[in-house]
């Protein structure tokens, strides 16, 4: 299982660009708003292909489930 | 990856943990805090010029606390101070400089002690979390960068 990261840039006049690495579902978003409470004012929120895909592998499984009962 | 945030930076903090910030960040500019307020009279300025730190908060200092660094590198000076609305207020003052040289060297002092201060702030708070800094660097163009793991 790849390791769960959280990668943070400090720019040099203090704006913070925050990745979540590995980390499945929406428990990234909770990282993501911890920062944000922690920084500032959120200038942009991205979700990219891992959080869907883990999402959708989800919502499979619960139609297979579904469909078999 | 499964999420990528840009937040910007909010200064709210009391005057201690902005001094702090201050002190930590002018040095990498060849700023040094000069001893006490009270040399002012001695810096005979040409120029002057004030910069608002935007997004900033500073709490009311506790009785006797003064709320003012003054830093100075070759001819010029950077009074810290926080205004009547409680923002954080930088005035340049220099011998030779003109009012846009001295509102660039502000805007950069500005940069380093908000990032200073946002460092400060991160680190702390991921640590209070348990949560573990596990790489950091600095790029060439000063951006500071942290690997966290364990939460």
């Amino acid at each position: 299982m790849a390791k769960e990261e959280l990668e943070i840039e400090i720019g040099p006049s203090g704006k913070v660009t925050a990745r979540t690495i590995g980390v499945k579902g929406p428990r990234c978003l909770e990282l993501a708003d911890l920062l944000a409470r922690i920084v500032g004012r959120e200038e942009s929120r991205t979700l990219t292909n891992e959080y869907y895909e883990t999402e959708q592998h989800v919502q499979d499984a619960t139609q297979v489930r579904q469909r078999r009962n | 990856m499964s999420t990528v945030v840009i937040l910007a930076p909010i200064v709210i903090a009391n005057w201690p943990v902005i001094a702090a910030a201050v002190g930590a960040a002018v040095g990498t500019l060849g700023f040094a805090m000069t001893r006490t307020a009270g040399s002012t009279a001695e810096h005979a300025a040409t120029t002057r010029e004030e910069l608002e730190v935007e997004n900033s908060e500073i709490l009311p200092a506790m009785a006797g606390e003064e709320e003012r660094i003054v830093v100075e590198r070759e001819g010029v000076r950077a009074i810290f101070t926080r205004d009547a609305r409680g923002a954080l207020r930088v005035c340049m003052e220099g011998t030779g400089q003109s009012r846009s040289e001295l509102r660039r060297l502000g805007q950069e002092l500005i940069d380093r002690v908000t990032q200073q201060y946002v460092y400060h702030r991160v680190v702390t708070e991921l640590k209070a979390r348990n949560m573990t800094i596990v790489d950091e660097e600095v790029a060439e163009d000063r951006t500071v960068k942290i690997r966290v793991r364990g939460w």
